[in-house]
């Protein structure tokens, strides 16, 4: 599997090591901290926000990640103003969206806040977003990840979440925790287990360090402690070497096992000097060529997308069996999905495209517990978002129908067909000239993509509107051939795809000398290229998607919807 | 046309590009390839706005499937040869009409 290790760094390893580092008080032994700073300011976007892969729009999770970090690394941060305006467009009326136009979360309110206020050293108005956090608590004494989530029960991480937007805001002004805060205290508290780890919710079984990391700076927050000792389990969570593992008996050592255990240890007040010469060590291990971390050693840093990537890949040859084990071996304790990285946090779309790539073929258990996880996801508003708590979006929508469907059939899965159709109707843009267009969350743009993923779950939900498939393909073909994602300029491969892919599901006859030419154009004897304009590459996924789409040409195969953006 | 009016033409393409790309354009080899001599400056995007801007300077229309952008717009050279094909096939279409 080496051909198929992801090359570079990733942005949620990269933020942790370098915070690792920084509680270490070693920001000196960040490995090629220029490159890290460069490689963090790549992901910034015109708009002044920063984007979790360069090309992506910009979100306040990566915003937070990129400058939190460039902070850390003793960086300035490019035109502060600017990013705090891009901040500001995702307050939604009491809260902050991970992008304009989303709901509202708690995920997405932490990192807006505390990118304002702590690293861009400007203010909030506390009053209104007091007051959301304070819907934020559940009958049981936790918060959860919304108000509208109230009857979900609490989890650990929105606790973490929330509890530090209210600190962030008392070094404004100091003001009362909106909640009532025994209770608060009482159910973190009751996350610990016998052994002193602690699990996120209520029923789950695994302590793990993610867990515990968050509910023991949620506490200290609060000025309180747990409820026993948990140093000697944090501690007893390291290998041979000294390097911390996820939970007992994970096999692999990872930068977020650092991230937490040393978070952990540092909000606990207890001393660091003993851990350090393990964790800085292994965190040197794990850092790319060229800046930037990845979650395990770089030439083993397999990711959910890639490994599904060669399954589905009808040019590869790889040893299906053992890519499915990998990708099965994704699905962990306490989060029912698959994750793009190991011990990362189950994500929609992963468990689409490994689905899509037969993992878990046959295995009925486990396709029960994806399949509860999936409609666990189901946010009020009725879409989904990339993982729990998160708000929903169109691509993570589709993914989930496909999910759903490659479970067999959403009326095999509790996904409530009502919600996801109001969800869809959401993102409808009106107004004549927009008329039947779709876009990825209420208030943001229309695209093909989004409408193409709308299509879907309105097909799938027995709801089909082919005519308005056929409006939208036609608006968006592009004349020397292929699908753009706006507009009719510029084609590219994943639009194509989806295009190809959704008028086969809703019977829409797609042209094959439309789709050959820009097959012709994009792929060749050097690699395969994102769109007409950019160079060929080697990348795992597009090869995928455009192997998929040569194999449909000839007629070979059906096409699984795989959503990307 | 002449070797001075390509020459011409590639001094106008620079000027088209350099409200893109910079001054950087103006020391960019004929041949030399744009990705390599300016590195993230000329990534995809740049190149789209680079398309656009020739597109609109010359009243030229580029199709991204058949003209084969990313051949085509490595260079300047590439591009002057594009643009001179494009105008010399319009001033034929207009004679034949």
């Amino acid at each position: 599997m080496r051909e198929l290790t992801t090359t570079g760094p990733d942005l949620w390893c990269t933020y942790a090591a370098v915070r690792a580092h920084a509680w270490l008080g070693r920001t000196d032994a960040v490995d090629d901290a220029g490159a890290t700073r460069d490689y963090l300011l790549s992901h910034r976007n015109p708009d002044g926000g920063y984007a979790w892969s360069r090309g992506m729009p910009s979100d306040t999770w990566a915003t937070f990640y990129c400058t939190a970090a460039l902070k850390d690394l003793g960086e300035p941060v490019p035109d502060p103003d600017k990013t705090l305006a891009w901040l500001r467009t995702t307050w939604s009326g009491g809260a902050f969206a991970m992008t304009p136009g989303q709901e509202p979360e708690v995920w997405a309110t932490h990192f807006a806040a505390r990118a304002v206020i702590e690293v861009l050293g400007d203010q909030l108005a506390a009053q209104e977003l007091l007051t959301w956090l304070a819907g934020l608590q559940t009958p049981d004494g936790g918060l959860t990840w919304s108000p509208d989530h109230r009857s979900d029960g609490g989890d650990v991480r929105a606790c973490f979440y929330g509890i530090a937007v209210w600190r962030a805001l008392c070094r404004q002004a100091p003001v009362e925790a909106p909640w009532d805060v025994p209770a608060l205290v009482a159910w973190l508290r009751a996350r610990q287990h016998e052994d002193g780890g602690f699990t996120f919710a209520a029923g789950a079984t695994t302590p793990c360090l993610w867990a515990t990391y968050r509910a023991v700076g949620a506490l200290t927050m609060l000025g309180a402690e747990p409820a026993a000792p948990c140093t000697p389990w944090i501690l007893s969570m390291r290998d041979a070497d000294g390097a911390f593992v996820r939970w007992a008996g994970y096999q692999v050592p990872d930068v977020w096992a650092t991230f937490c255990a040393v978070g952990a240890l540092a909000a606990l007040g207890e001393p660091l000097a003993d851990v350090a010469p393990s964790a800085l060590r292994r965190l040197s291990q794990l850092a790319c060529p060229g800046g930037g971390y990845t979650y395990r050693e770089p030439d083993a840093a397999y990711d959910a997308l890639t490994v599904s990537a060669a399954l589905l890949d009808p040019g590869e040859e790889n040893d299906s069996h053992e890519l499915r084990a990998w990708l099965e071996a994704c699905l962990l304790p306490n989060e029912d999905g698959i994750m793009y990285m190991p011990g990362r946090g189950a994500e929609v779309r992963c468990t689409a495209w490994a689905l899509a790539a037969g993992a878990f073929r046959g295995a009925e258990p486990e396709r029960q517990r994806i399949g509860g996880w999936l409609a666990s996801l189901q946010n009020p508003d009725g879409g989904l978002g990339f993982w729990e708590g998160r708000g929903s979006d169109m691509v993570s929508t589709a993914a989930a129908v496909e999910a759903a469907t490659l479970l067999g059939g959403t009326d095999r899965t509790p996904l409530d067909t009502d919600g996801l159709l109001a969800f869809v109707d959401e993102c409808r843009v009106t107004g004549e000239a927009e008329a039947e267009a779709w876009a990825n969350s209420p208030a943001s743009l229309p695209s093909l993509r989004a409408g193409l993923q709308a299509q879907r779950v309105l097909h799938a939900c027995g709801r089909p509107a082919p005519d308005a498939a056929r409006t939208l393909l036609d608006r968006h073909r592009v004349r020397g051939g292929g699908w753009a994602n706006q507009g009719n300029r510029v084609p590219d491969l994943l639009s194509t795809y989806e295009a190809v892919a959704t008028a086969d599901r809703l019977g829409i006859p797609v042209e094959p000398d439309h789709l050959r030419p820009f097959l012709d154009r994009t792929g060749g004897a050097h690699g395969v290229a994102w769109s007409p304009l950019a160079p060929l590459g080697d990348d795992p996924l597009a090869r995928c998607l455009h192997g998929l789409l040569r194999a449909r040409l000839s007629g070979a195969r059906r096409l699984p919807a795989l959503t990307l953006s | 046309m002449t070797e001075n009016a390509t020459t011409t033409l590639v001094d106008e393409i620079r000027t088209v590009l350099r409200e893109q790309l910079g001054e950087g354009v103006e020391r960019v080899g004929q041949d030399e390839l744009l990705a390599e001599a300016l590195g993230d400056r000329y990534d995809s995007l740049a190149a789209l706005e680079a398309v656009s801007a020739v597109e609109s300077h010359f009243e030229i229309d580029v199709d991204f499937v058949s003209h084969d952008v990313r051949h085509t717009f490595a260079t300047i050279g590439r591009i002057a040869t594009f643009v001179r094909d494009e105008l010399e096939d319009r001033e034929r279409l207009r004679e034949r009409r």
